[in-house]
């Protein structure tokens, strides 16, 4: 079956009123929880990955890909009427999206980011439509060390999450790994890393630990910083002609810059958005307007950021490398489920992925309709007092972590990585390595002993095969290039918050 | 806001902290590789080897922590005062919370520690609060037992 025949009947099963029921309550819900001040798409998937555990896979996978979409979407209403950035790929919108706001064109504000997210949104899905198949069709080259090649190219994923320090990066990566290993080994079944304590036999539960280090953390982080609702009044949305106008060259470099960026493993959104800013502002005849509330100071960060997320979904679905923390949680999702993203994973799984693709489509177009009609409803809703909020996740995360496995182990779980995740967060340590590691773990383990088992203890088999090393020349590469927009970012986050933000 | 603004102490007490698990990895991998050898004639990897790859990597990462990493340049500031008052007992809520759920069950725990959540981290005025927390179990209690099914625990007392 082609592309379209594929697509078809993807849209066929995303159009079914029980998945399409759970796009909607995912946009509802991702949105919902994106608004709410502080909190961005990564804490908004570890709320409420929990629900989705009671849900067969193409449904929860729809969910929690809405989740992602919609808290994209619902970040950029707290950073336009609120000057508060959910995460750091909302910083630049709040450059000029605050500013408008504050000279009543707030609402234009949010209308411009809508429209210019749903565009980057679908361009990024329609090339994923026809760019991630090509990849997959690779599947049949790759065995273990190949395979193992891939893991290393998504380590380099670590170097962009790591935020201030490369080196803090890496040892929440390590820790990461060694969680990974806790419960039995692979190869012979025995019990590792559990000192005898049976709970520890079947592992630590992915859900569990995203809940804890994730929604736990930051309740805490959110009473420390006592946040405040501020009344805002939107009247109208829609922008003028004129505003279209000026704003659409910007959505249409935002996404490409976005797009064409965001298909590097390992560059996330908010490392696009302040290129994507900076080069409107570069491109601009009057640059002063820049950050005094220029639509397209709006426009390009908010095309990039969902353009990026939207190419994320490449590398995730066709190699299995998230680019993000929100996506990292989307692949233990997917694993979750029993699934693999990868190459075999069009092969395996093609119903399913095409079925994941086409709700995208349905994702994003529901997302307009809630975003646009209904931002008087989600800008209410910012004005929900953390008071009410904070308790409120604290013990929705509690009953979640609960019931994936009926467990209280995995609540403790949860509790104590939220403990942890708080002084982690707080002393500015990366926890998004410590989860990409702690997923992808398994899988480098295994390629590794099959690799290493294929080669007879040679790890020389890993640059004697063309793509596996092809692959480990590319993780060096990137590498490269993750540092040197890791450096830039950092310097731009500096520059604009004053303070060091992890990525 | 209080708080406190100290410098990042974090560095080499997560070095020290690495350099312990590191050591922690390669005991447990040693014991493995004994348990390899003994169980799997002639593997020349296994169970162990990822487990002594991780241990080398934390002790090395450790060491570099704790000898030659710089602190970063942004200071921390320390929650103090009533927001620290507040975010302990926030944490001895939820630590009681899982004390209390296996003896009187998920609906009676959930309606008591809402309630304190809704009083001591909302500051909320009782009434409110236990308003607050009882609309707050009884939606979790629609969504997840009504709606989802899921078995929550019923506790000794069966509450």
């Amino acid at each position: 079956m082609d592309v379209l025949g594929h697509l078809a009947s993807g849209f066929a099963a995303a159009l079914t009123p029980g998945n399409l029921l759970m796009a909607f309550v995912g946009s509802l819900l991702g949105t919902l929880v994106g608004v709410l001040p502080g909190l961005g798409p990564t804490a908004a998937i570890a709320i409420l990955f929990p629900l989705t555990s009671v849900l067969g896979p193409v449904p929860a996978i729809i969910m929690l890909s809405s989740i992602y979409y919609g808290a994209m979407y619902g970040g950029s209403t707290t950073a336009i009427l609120l000057n508060i950035p959910g995460e750091v790929a909302s910083v630049p919108t709040c450059l000029d999206g605050y500013p408008m706001a504050q000279q009543g064109r707030g609402g234009v504000a949010l209308g411009i980011a809508a429209i210019g997210s749903f565009f980057a949104g679908t361009f990024g899905v329609v090339i994923l439509t026809f760019f991630a198949p090509l990849l997959a069709d690779q599947a049949l080259r790759f065995g273990p060390p190949e395979y193992f090649g891939l893991m290393v190219l998504a380590f380099t994923v670590v170097v962009s999450l790591s935020g201030i320090s490369l080196a803090r990066g890496l040892a929440m990566a390590m820790l990461g790994y060694l969680l990974s290993l806790i419960g039995l080994g692979m190869a012979t079944g025995e019990a590792r890393f559990t000192f005898g304590f049976e709970p520890l036999m079947s592992g630590v539960d992915l859900i569990p630990l995203v809940v804890g280090l994730f929604a736990i953390s930051e309740v805490f982080l959110g009473l420390e910083e006592a946040r405040v609702t501020i009344a805002t009044r939107i009247t109208n949305v829609f922008p003028r002609w004129a505003d279209l106008k000026q704003s659409m060259p910007a959505i249409l470099r935002g996404t490409g810059i976005g797009f064409f960026l965001g298909l590097l493993p390992g560059c996330a959104p908010g490392v696009t958005v302040f290129l994507a800013y900076d080069a409107e502002k570069k491109l601009a005849r009057e640059p002063e307007r820049f950050g005094k509330g220029a639509i397209e100071g709006v426009a390009a960060p908010e095309a990039a950021n969902n353009a990026t997320s939207s190419a994320g979904f490449i590398p995730l679905l066709a190699l299995g490398i998230p680019a993000s923390a929100p996506l990292a949680i989307l692949l233990g999702g997917l694993m979750v489920y029993g699934l693999q993203p990868g190459p075999l994973l069009f092969q395996k799984n093609a119903e399913f992925v095409w079925t994941i693709i086409a709700s995208l489509y349905v994702g994003n177009a529901i997302l307009l309709i809630l975003n646009l009609p209904l931002v008087g409803m989600w800008v209410w809703l910012t004005r929900v007092p953390f008071g009410i909020l904070g308790p409120a996740i604290l013990l929705l995360s509690f009953v979640g972590a609960y019931s994936v496995r009926n467990s209280m182990f995995d609540v403790a779980v949860s509790l104590v990585f939220g403990f942890l995740g708080y002084v982690l967060r707080k002393c500015r340590w990366p926890l998004a390595p410590m989860l990409l590691a702690y997923i992808l773990g398994p899988l480098l383990e295994n390629n590794l002993i099959q690799s290493l088992s294929m080669s007879g203890g040679s790890p020389l088999i890993f640059v004697q095969r063309g793509l596996s090393l092809a692959l480990i020349v590319a993780a060096v590469l990137l590498l490269f290039i993750s540092l040197a927009l890791i450096r830039y970012t950092s310097r731009r986050l500096r520059e604009t918050t004053a303070e060091e933000m992890a990525l | 806001m209080n708080a406190n603004r100290a410098r990042p102490i974090d560095g080499k007490i997560v070095g020290a902290l690495l350099v312990l698990l590191g050591i922690v990895a390669l005991r447990e991998g040693r014991r493995l590789y004994v348990l390899r050898e003994t169980l799997v004639a002639g593997a020349v990897v296994g169970d162990d080897t990822f487990p002594m790859i991780v241990g080398a990597a934390l002790l090395a990462l450790g060491a570099y922590l704790v000898v030659a990493a710089a602190p970063p340049a942004a200071r921390v500031e320390l929650p103090s005062g009533a927001t620290r008052a507040q975010m302990l007992a926030g944490a001895a809520v939820l630590v009681a919370y899982w004390v209390m759920v296996p003896w009187l069950g998920y609906t009676s725990s959930t309606a008591i520690v809402s309630v304190l959540l809704y009083r001591g981290m909302g500051g909320y005025r009782w009434p409110v609060a236990v308003l607050l927390g009882a609309v707050t179990t009884g939606v979790l209690y629609l969504f997840f037992r009504v709606w989802l099914l899921q078995p929550l625990p019923t506790g000794i007392l069966g509450g």
